[in-house]
């Protein structure tokens, strides 16, 4: 839409200003006078074709800042194309209509006070102060960080833009190249094209070479700011940093707060006065103990933390009931001058622990506990405990030696009975074995002999026989000593 | 899109200018839709001593949606729902309630004015609402407990 910039944009923008306002909004000075478009006569008018989208005069920086009052309260940004409700509340047109996008589609209301808004009255013309206020607004060029000054009246922003601005992109002239070019270059023809710096052999484009050349190429010889010395941009930074004689530098003291300033061949002698600079290695050497002590410090933490969360899983395991046991024990920490009563810290022997105050709360309280102390004493509570459960060890391995032994030396008893018993037994067996057997004997003898007698026919003489008869059956069994034994006794 | 960008920007500036007392807002350019804010717990609420994490969510829409807080440390609130979202919906912050003219600034202080005394007509969490009501000796000790598991 640009064959014809100048009076095309500049309609196309008016009338869509009048379309914004379709009631009977007296019209815009902005929008009326050719005077505005050609009074920065400073600027070359441009006969190339625009790429850029129009301006959006919401995003430009004001300088300075605007009034807090001229600002949409949807945007927070100053008012482009101001809109008034009937409820005096003034937006953005954009603003408004998305706001209104937003909601329900019969009702509209204001988005500041949520009164209900008519469409057909509504908006309602704008006083022409806040109109002109916003006329007089300062903004910049949109291009400024590409390098334009422009400042000025903000309603000559898009013609700015469009016509004069050197930093604006727009069209090559080259009819087949797709690039386009800041508007300053435009007369220079197509430059999209590569070359190489004949310095650093860097390939670039040539509408960028000058700007290589002017801040980038490290090859190119320059002068020190500072000393008028001559050398490659590569070693420029280095020089200034810690050679050049001239170039101003901070005194050594400035760690320790020397605010002093002044070209490095004046250092020397600043620094033999000031008391900051004497002072400044050893505040360093002071600084890197500091850290490492903290580092230090940091770590014994961390092990502390660990200890310490060992040992409340041990006393957790030792003492399962005492966490949730809160009606004879204080759960919120003792120390804790926030804790809703403060419960009297009673000494409770019956289970140790719990007197303690919870290990992991005891940190971050403003009266903080005596960390030694409190870490001091939960370790030797964990040590005498270590104590206590080594010494059950020990009684309990002597206890089954004992028991041991003891069960060893009743089995051998035991045993050894049970061995005598059963010699005792055998003895006895073989003796009723033999009394058995010389009954049997017995038995028969003397019904051999009672038939022998009767054959005899002696009755009284029968007895003797008999008992010598028995007395002679029996010898050759019994043994001679136990009838010997008998005559003695007798 | 461009503008509602600005005005996030815009309302950073604001915001770090003038943080809300023990405020600190990680804003990352790159993605100013999503704002991290570290807050400690006020100190004369029962929440002192505790560190939340708070997310500000700015919706596609904004200004003309609210944008979402969203707690990221649990904490023991009628005003904030007990789930993993953490959400935090009420007054300024509802859909209907919403207007684009309001301001980050504006939420910041509602959020920490509700740590300090929790609405309870407007609870999103009815059973702490109930106790902070009936048993307010129990919920204090409830939160603080809560500030010391999950926000030290």
């Amino acid at each position: 839409m640009s064959s014809t910039p100048q009076s095309d944009d500049r309609r196309s923008r008016a009338s869509s200003r009048a379309d914004a306002l379709p009631l009977s909004t007296p019209p815009l000075p902005v929008s009326t006078g050719p005077a505005v478009v050609f009074d920065s006569s400073d600027f070359v008018r441009r006969k190339s074709l625009r790429t850029q989208a129009p301006v959006d005069i919401r995003l430009l920086e004001y300088v300075p800042k605007c009034d807090s009052n001229l600002v949409c309260l949807i945007c927070q940004c100053p008012f482009d194309i101001p809109t008034m409700l009937a409820c005096d509340h003034v937006f953005c047109r954009e603003c408004l209509d998305h706001a209104f996008r937003a909601q329900d589609h019969r009702s509209k209301r204001c988005p500041t006070c949520r009164t209900h808004v008519d469409p057909k009255k509504e908006p309602i013309p704008v006083p022409r102060i806040l109109l002109s206020m916003l006329e007089d607004l300062m903004v910049k060029c949109p291009n400024t960080k590409a390098g334009c000054t422009w400042l000025n009246k903000r309603d000559g922003v898009q013609n700015h833009v469009d016509l004069y601005c050197g930093f604006s992109t727009v069209e090559c002239p080259a009819g087949d190249c797709r690039f386009s070019v800041l508007q300053k270059d435009f007369h220079k023809g197509c430059l999209h094209y590569t070359v190489s710096c004949e310095l650093c052999y860097t390939s670039i484009m040539k509408k960028d070479l000058e700007e290589h050349q002017r801040t980038v190429c490290a090859q190119r010889m320059i002068k020190c700011p500072h000393c008028e010395v001559e050398m490659l941009r590569l070693d420029l930074k280095v020089h200034i940093k810690d050679v050049c004689q001239f170039a101003p530098t901070a005194c050594p003291g400035a760690i320790v707060g020397c605010g002093h300033t002044c070209d490095r061949r004046f250092v020397p002698a600043h620094a033999k006065t000031c008391s900051m600079a004497t002072m400044a290695p050893f505040f360093q050497a002071q600084k890197t103990r500091l850290d490492d002590q903290e580092a230090a410090q940091k770590l014994l933490q961390r092990k502390v933390d660990i200890l310490e969360g060992g040992f409340t899983n041990i006393s957790n395991i030792v003492y399962p009931t005492n966490s949730s046991d809160d009606s004879s024990f204080p759960v919120t920490n003792p120390l804790d001058p926030n804790a809703a009563e403060p419960l009297p810290e009673t000494p409770d022997f019956r289970l140790p622990p719990a007197s303690f105050p919870p290990p992991a709360a005891s940190t971050n309280n403003p009266p903080p506990p005596p960390f030694d102390i409190s870490t001091h004493h939960l370790l030797s509570l964990h040590e005498s405990l270590r104590e206590e459960v080594g010494r059950i060890a020990n009684d309990l391995a002597s206890l089954e030696g004992r028991t041991h032994l003891l069960i060893l030396n009743e089995n051998q008893r035991a045993k050894e009975e049970m061995l005598h018993t059963s010699a005792a037994i055998n003895s006895l067996r073989t003796q009723v074995h033999w009394l058995l057997s010389a009954r049997l004997q017995q038995g028969r003898a003397s019904a051999s002999g009672g038939a022998s007698a009767s054959a005899g026919g002696s009755g009284s003489a029968s007895v003797p026989a008999g008992s010598s008869l028995g007395s002679a059956s029996l010898g050759p069994l019994r043994r001679l000593s136990d009838s010997t034994r008998q005559d003695t006794k007798l | 899109m461009a503008a509602a960008r600005k005005r996030i920007l815009k309302e950073y500036t604001e915001c770090s200018n003038d943080t809300p007392p023990g405020m600190k807002i990680n804003f990352d350019e790159q993605n100013m839709t999503e704002w991290e804010i570290l807050m400690d717990g006020p100190e004369q609420s029962v929440y002192s001593g505790g560190h939340f994490k708070l997310r500000l969510t700015f919706p596609n829409e904004y200004p003309f949606k609210p944008p979402v807080v969203s707690f990221k440390t649990k904490i023991y609130h009628p005003n904030v729902s007990n789930d993993d979202k953490g959400s935090m919906c009420l007054g300024m912050l509802r859909p209907d309630a919403w207007k684009p003219p309001n301001k980050v600034i504006s939420v910041l202080h509602l959020v920490r004015t509700l740590l300090i005394e929790p609405n309870v007509d407007d609870a999103i969490e009815a059973s702490i609402a109930s106790e902070f009501k009936d048993n307010k000796k129990g919920f204090e000790k409830t939160a603080k407990e809560w500030v010391k598991q999950y926000a030290k």
